[in-house]
């Protein structure tokens, strides 16, 4: 090898452009964030999914390998399985309403001109509240006797006088849904308004000087250039509305009518002291959010794909 | 000046001697331990027990929900959540089979033991694993006012006249739903239908643990076709599907309702408190009713407890032992209306004249027996939950009351079986 064939190869191993000491430098920086994800994240979904094949019970002496009987057990369960249809018709609903809602709260707040920044400061607030806080204004709001809903209703001549909101299994999914729906549209709306923001105005130039109208221009050219705002604001949604506990739990407590899937968690490792059949229930939610999520995910990789 | 000398000599020594005899008081001084109680406690008893002991308490107070998630955690992991807890009856069975609990059988003097009857509801296999220090056991509490403008003089002893006492409440406009009964899924809609249960001259389950609830003709079936009933009668409020026990409690305070079903004589306090009650003045206590008039009763007993991973157990067996001594239990009668657990305090209180309608209090105290005969059982919270759940199914109109029924016979024997 001549030398001139040696030296610009060390030179350039010494900057680093052969990419041996840019790796380096890479896995170092990238090192805090894995460590983090493998301790915090990988680790625990790990021993979790572990145990869930052991009997984990601090009443009973042992923890034997039982395999996937938890699971079988859990597919028989009547109270689960009827915590996981409220879990479905929560994420239904949860999701339809803040996606709908948020995308038109963004194009409302899109179209405040100077104001738009205090109109979001003012509709994210119920996002920046804690799900217990938001639970508590709604239980006032909802309360028969004295709520600020019964109150409008009665005031606007309908016979509201003490309607009890939870007395009747669907009312009481909605009215607790809706109490979701109000803290994590929010997030929807401003995922949807960044999606908004970053669509050129000479696209919508161009389409009124072609003459298309406003709904055309909605359909034709806001709606395909959010897809993929749209598309992560679907997975927050249902993934929040899979791990939905807060306002359940206030509002109806453990009512099976009402009760999602983690307060049935939460009942079997905590109340039952159940812990790896709570565990093997909470790797299933696990498993069904990423599932139902995943056809979004996808969805934006094509769209992004695409775009 | 020998004899000058001699004495100085002795005085100093004497002076000398003085902190080591007050160690010997304090044989504990200097140590400090952790107290996880409900909220609501004496803001004196950290510093009454300091001043006493020495021992340094760090008196940490959450709502009795949370406590119990606070020391499951604590305790799987095998970290004490504090050095003394709270223990409720209702998690005897539980605790003790986890073996999570210090045994204080050979820690609590014999007499003490025999002081307390509750005591006998914390011990397993012959393990004391709490001692009793506030005293709860269901009696029937009213509004004297309200009973007074309806005409009645006195309080109903069956649940016909119950039934009576409240309709007339009703019809003269004095409360819109005369009873206050707890039916959201919460504990209190538990025990109270338990108590209702045995007024309508039922049991929970037999010798074997067999259901003893699913006939038309057991108590407690009746007990819940009595809320039903009572709830279509416009007896009961309707919106009792969201209310906890506390939260009828607060009601029978807000001067809303005339009879408080599930409740202890340890309220009575918070009824006569004018900072909290708008009733004060109006609480008056009687036996609980029965369909057959013979009254009946059974404890809730809270107690203190040392988790085994404590690594302070003899300052904590301090703590214990003076928070349940006969002295303190008097004076926290006197600071927070708690219920005295010693018969001997309980005895000395009502001398005093400090317990309200205590002639009726004491009596009821006697008909006190325990929820379970065979002691509390291990899937005790399961059959609660299905016990609350149903009813607040039932409540709602969402299924029947045999429905009910059947679902608590078939959640316990899912639980049985686990």
């Amino acid at each position: 090898m001549s030398l001139s064939a040696v030296l610009p190869a060390r030179r350039s191993r010494e900057k680093g452009i052969d990419g041996t000491a840019d790796a380096l430098l890479g896995l170092l920086l990238a090192a805090p964030i894995v460590i983090a994800m493998v301790a915090l994240v990988l680790f625990p979904v790990a021993s979790t999914l572990w145990d869930s094949l052991h009997r984990v019970n601090p009443m009973q002496a042992g923890t034997p390998f039982i395999g996937l009987q938890h699971y079988q057990d859990l597919l028989k369960d009547p109270i689960v399985n009827e915590a996981w249809r409220n879990t479905f018709i929560y994420v239904v609903i949860c999701v339809v309403l803040e996606t709908a809602g948020g995308i038109g709260a963004a194009l409302l707040i899109n179209q405040a001109g100077r104001w738009r920044r205090f109109v979001l400061a003012a509709v994210i607030l119920p996002w920046a509240l804690p799900g217990v806080v938001n639970a508590v204004v709604w239980q006032w709001i909802y309360n028969p006797a004295f709520g600020l809903l019964n109150g409008l209703l009665v005031a606007a001549g309908l016979d509201f006088e003490k309607y009890v909101w939870f007395n009747d299994r669907t009312v009481a999914l909605f009215a607790v849904s809706l109490v979701h729906v109000w803290r994590m549209l929010p997030l929807t709306a401003v995922i949807v308004l960044a999606a908004l923001q970053s669509i050129p105005a000479d696209l919508y130039e161009a389409a009124r000087i072609d003459g298309a109208s406003r709904p055309k221009m909605f359909t034709n050219i806001t709606l395909p250039l959010i897809r993929g705002g749209v598309a992560i604001a679907m997975t927050q949604s249902t993934v929040a509305a899979f791990n939905f506990f807060d306002e359940a739990w206030i509002l109806t407590g453990s009512s099976r009518g009402t009760r999602p899937i983690l307060v049935q968690v939460y009942l079997e490792a905590f109340q039952n002291l159940h812990f790896s059949y709570g565990m093997a229930l909470s790797v299933l939610v696990m498993f069904a959010s990423l599932a139902v999520s995943l056809v979004y995910v996808l969805r934006v990789q094509r769209v992004t794909r695409l775009d | 000046m020998n004899k000058l000398l001699r004495t100085t000599v002795a005085l100093a020594a004497l002076a000398l001697a003085m902190p080591a005899l007050a160690d010997d008081a304090k044989p504990l001084a200097g140590q400090s331990i952790t107290v996880l109680l409900p909220s609501g406690q004496s803001p004196n008893i950290a510093s009454d027990f300091e001043k006493e002991t020495g021992i340094k308490v760090d008196l940490q107070m959450l709502s009795w929900d949370d406590i119990r998630p606070k020391l499951i955690t604590g305790l799987i992991a095998g970290t004490p959540p504090a050095d003394v807890t709270e223990f409720d009856w209702s998690w005897t069975g539980q605790f003790g089979a986890a073996g999570w609990y210090e045994d204080l059988t050979p820690l609590i003097d014999a007499e003490s033991i025999k002081d307390m009857p509750t005591a006998s509801i914390f011990t397993v296999d012959g393990k004391l694993l709490g001692v009793p220090y506030a005293n709860d056991f269901r009696i029937l509490i009213a509004n004297k006012d309200h009973l007074a403008k309806a005409g009645i003089t006195k309080m109903p002893t069956t649940i016909d006249e119950l039934i009576a006492d409240a309709k007339l409440i009703k019809e003269k406009g004095i409360a819109e739903y005369p009873l206050g009964v707890p039916l959201s899924p919460s504990e209190g809609t538990s025990t109270l239908w338990y108590l209702m249960t045995f007024a309508f001259g039922g049991d929970l389950f037999d010798k074997d643990w067999k259901p003893l609830f699913t006939s038309p003709d057991s108590g407690g079936y009746k007990a819940l076709q009595f809320y039903v009933d009572m709830l279509k009668a416009g007896l009961i409020d309707p919106a009792s599907t969201g209310l906890k026990d506390s939260d009828v409690h607060q009601m029978f305070m807000d001067g809303k309702v005339t009879f408080d079903l599930g409740v202890g004589p340890g309220w009575v306090g918070a009824f006569e408190d004018k900072t909290k009650s708008k009733i004060a003045g109006s609480t008056t206590l009687g036996l609980v009713p029965t369909e057959s008039g013979k009254t009946v009763s059974y404890g809730l007993p809270e107690a203190l407890g040392i988790p085994a991973a404590s690594e302070k157990k003899e300052a904590a067996l301090a703590f214990v032992k003076w928070m349940t001594s006969k002295d303190e239990q008097i004076k926290l009668a006197a600071e927070q209306g708690l219920l005295a657990t010693r018969t001997s305090a309980f005895e000395e209180l009502n001398k005093q004249g400090k317990i309200l309608d205590g002639d009726v209090v004491i009596e009821q105290a006697g008909t006190v027996g325990p929820l379970f005969k065979q002691g509390t059982p291990t899937w005790y919270p399961q059959f609660s939950s299905a016990v609350n759940n149903a009813i607040n199914q039932a409540a709602k109109g969402e299924i029947s009351v045999a429905d009910a029924m059947k679902s608590i016979a078939d959640e316990t024997a899912k639980a049985q079986q686990q």
